[in-house]
């Protein structure tokens, strides 16, 4: 960890650092993996119609599928059928395949994710986005001057460290 | 910009309708004979579905360009009372925190609850019937054995197909690649596919996957937005409910850059030097229903009363999570990486023709200077000897739905196809087997000389007699095809049945003259299999056939690695190399006298709220 100039400037910052907990690198990579897991999540907010009854029923397009021309309607499976038969999140399915593939001695889907990059790290500042050469003394996020670290002291910093 | 998008959209409109009466008049004329008249014309037609986990492309193979349906259903805040299925949206008035249901996580289907109901949409009679059509629908690389399951059930026996190709998109593309470019179907074709869930670096030899050399980025689209939303909300206002909005402000506002180094420096000058910085308004949903980026030149009365997002180094600086995803710190290498990675990890003999035939298609293509990019980091990364050619499409999203056409023009597709009869026969995991073998058996057909011919299910069958070598996903392993042999350790239960299978093969295999059809030795063998397949899963068609034809199935991965260390080894210094030069000139920013954002006010996260 680099402690740069400009931190030391200030008196009064290097006692508000003393008394910062330094975030450890277990809660660091918790911090990460919460950033990796909310960039895969398909919305940030709630349900707006959670509260309704009417949002679990998907209209069905049964007037349609009764007019198709050589169809016979014997089968018709409601949503729930499929989503309760296939059943199986998406950590399952994915062992699954590495079993089975363990056993076929084939690729799995496992195999074929990217490895670690051998090119070094770019270190961007978190708050203004431009380059950033000093990382917080607490958590280790990326800042580029006292400025953005004044930012990022007042806003996702103390948020994390919590 | 934003008459341009909306005569797309009523262009995409009249087309639509076009196409539905086509479809009507087909399907009054084909009812009666089911599924039969397809084959009287020399190509073949189908419904065409390239489902992805962002977009449905959907249309019949005669038209020029597929109908595209988001692949979600939405919930707007403004109407309580109903849910927007696909192109639905498309009547909500007001599209500000749009809650999306997602049918894919991580690009696999997931939640059926979901992904029915767009389906049954897709297909419904106004959109995309598919009659007595053959389907021919994508799904993606290693898609699991569960989905592969539901997707039959759904298509053979609710929707009731007459028959269904199921393949991987870039599969598709390959083909299409090749007829454009007139290259025969055997050219090492290097595809990259970089979409909504993730990207992928797929190398195609002989006309096969090469599943060694395969890589998986995991970024995507569905990322991409998410950060934008993210350092927004941070720097500016609180778009975390507005994925939709977002996801319109990367589409119009970010390009990649071709050197990021110097597009910072661009970025951070002030006033009228600074052309990367644009004032983008947000829809409000009343006078302006797309964003658009200002004019700065021209006096914007429309936008008065509108929220205006000031984007800078955003612009450029969120594609450039393809190429390097440890900017944001995932421990992955960049997209360039990747190609290289892949293409050192084939065959060396066909190193120097991977390069020459890259092929990108996939939304993330669109960026502006993508493939520029991509270009110049290829160029520095791979000898210098070599030719290096990127070809990206006019759509690359479109791209896989448009290369449905030259898959059916493929000599041989109507013994690809699996009818309906042939599923509720063999089962799905049968007919699965197939699906993920069909690049073989157009390969070994192609080697044979054989005209192809349609066989009875018995008959494709002993097809398994050819696939030497081959993996339950049905790529060619090269590696191993070749003479050399692997002692095989069955496990104990399975050996004996193994054996037994390996005799009846053998004997089927000694007589290739015969005609297949009907031949008793290939009818016990597919019946032996069948009943094998229910014992014990753990037995593929690889390796029985390969047990057959006295080739190993093993892959002897040490062998096959030992060849590529060197070559590694060459890279990475190479790499490691150039990081040194990098890292030297890549300028400590002083801290800064004057700061460009002095007039844009930080809203921390979460305090100021868009709309
Ligand atoms: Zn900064
Ligand atoms: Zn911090």
């Amino acid at each position: 960890m680099t402690i740069s100039k400009s931190t030391l400037r200030g008196s009064n910052r290097i006692k508000e650092n003393d008394k910062r907990r330094v975030v450890d690198e277990t809660s660091r990579k918790r911090r990460q993996r919460k950033v990796m897991e909310l960039l895969e999540s398909d919305n940030y907010h709630d349900d707006p119609h959670a509260d309704l009854v009417m949002s679990k029923k998907v209209p069905k397009f049964e007037d349609n599928l009764e007019q198709r021309t050589t169809r016979t309607k014997k089968k018709e499976r409601t949503a729930d059928y499929y989503q309760n038969k296939f059943r199986k999140n998406f950590q399952q399915l994915v062992e699954e395949d590495r079993n089975e593939a363990e056993e076929n001695n084939r690729v799995s889907y496992m195999d074929i994710k990217c490895e670690e990059s051998t090119l070094p790290p770019r270190h961007f500042c978190a708050v203004c986005g431009f380059l950033g050469q000093y990382n917080c003394l607490s958590c280790g996020t990326r800042f580029c001057s006292i400025r953005c670290m004044d930012t990022h002291m007042e806003t996702r910093c103390l948020k994390w460290a919590a | 910009m934003a008459d341009a998008e909306r005569n797309a959209s009523l262009l995409r409109k009249n087309d639509k309708q076009k196409t539905i009466q086509k479809t009507v008049r087909r399907g009054r004329s084909s009812s009666g004979n089911s599924g039969t008249d397809y084959c009287k014309s020399d190509k073949m037609n189908a419904v065409v579905v390239d489902s992805g986990a962002f977009t449905i492309k959907a249309g019949h193979s005669s038209r020029d360009n597929p109908t595209i349906i988001p692949n979600c259903i939405m919930k707007a805040k403004s109407e309580r009372k109903r849910l927007f299925i696909g192109n639905q949206i498309s009547e909500c008035r007001d599209c500000s925190g749009l809650y999306y249901l997602l049918p894919c996580e991580r690009g696999y289907i997931t939640k059926w609850d979901v992904q029915k109901p767009v389906w049954d949409y897709t297909f419904s009679k106004n959109v995309c019937p598919i009659n007595d059509y053959p389907v021919i629908l994508t799904q993606p690389l290693f898609n699991f054995k569960l989905i592969q399951d539901c997707m039959d059930e759904i298509f053979f026996e609710e929707y009731e197909a007459s028959s269904m190709l199921r393949l991987n998109p870039t599969d598709m593309a390959r083909l299409k690649y090749n007829e454009d470019h007139n290259l025969t179907d055997d050219t090492p074709v290097l595809i990259i596919d970089t979409g909504f869930s993730f990207t992928h670096v797929i190398p195609y030899i002989k006309g096969n996957k090469y599943l060694k050399g395969i890589k998986r980025l995991n970024v995507g689209g569905k990322l991409l937005t998410n950060h934008l939303k993210d350092i927004i909300s941070y720097r500016q206002y609180n778009v975390m409910e507005e994925t939709y909005v977002i996801n319109q402000v990367k589409e119009d506002t970010c390009y990649v850059a071709e050197d990021v180094k110097a597009e910072l420096k661009l970025a951070e000058k002030y006033g009228k030097k600074n052309n990367i910085v644009k004032n983008y308004v947000l829809p409000d949903f009343n006078n302006i229903r797309r964003g658009y980026i200002q004019d700065p030149d021209k006096v914007d009365e429309g936008a008065e009363n509108c929220q205006i997002l000031r984007l800078n180094n955003e612009r450029f600086l969120v594609p450039e999570i393809l190429f390097h995803p440890s900017d944001i710190g995932m421990k992955s290498m960049g997209i360039a990486e990747a190609i290289v990675k892949s293409i050192f990890l084939c065959p060396l003999e066909y190193q120097r023709a991977l390069a020459r035939h890259i092929l990108i298609i996939g939304g993330n293509c669109k960026f502006p200077g993508f493939k520029e990019r991509l270009f110049k980091e290829l160029r520095s990364l791979l000898p210098h000897l070599w030719h290096v050619n990127i070809y990206q499409p006019e759509d690359p999203i479109l791209y896989t739905w448009q290369s449905g056409s030259a898959l059916l023009s493929y000599p041989n597709i109507k013994s690809l196809l699996v009818s309906k009869k042939e599923y509720d026969e063999l089962g799905s995991a049968l007919i699965q087997q197939r699906f993920n073998h069909w690049n073989n058996s157009i390969v070994v057909e192609n080697e044979e000389g054989k005209t192809p011919s349609q066989p009875s299910p018995l008959e494709e069958f002993s097809l398994m007699n050819n696939l030497k070598g081959k993996s339950v996903f049905g790529k060619h392993d090269i590696g191993t095809s070749s003479s050399e042999t692997t002692t095989m350790t069955p496990t104990p239960t399975s050996s004996r049945i193994l054996i037994n299978l390996s005799e009846i093969l053998q004997e089927a295999a000694s007589e290739p003259g015969k005609e297949v059809v009907g031949a008793p030795g290939t009818q016990s063998a597919a019946a032996a299999f069948a009943e094998i397949v229910e014992k014990n899963a753990i037995i593929t068609t690889a390796s029985a056939a390969a047990l057959a034809s006295g080739a190993a199935v093993l892959p002897n991965d040490n062998e096959n690695t030992n060849e590529q260390t060197d070559q590694d080894g060459i890279t990475a210094k190479k790499i490691r190399l150039r990081d040194r030069s990098t890292s030297q000139d890549f300028p400590l920013v002083p801290p800064q006298e004057e700061d460009p954002f002095e007039n844009l006010v930080l809203f921390p996260f979460g305090r100021n709220s868009y709309i």
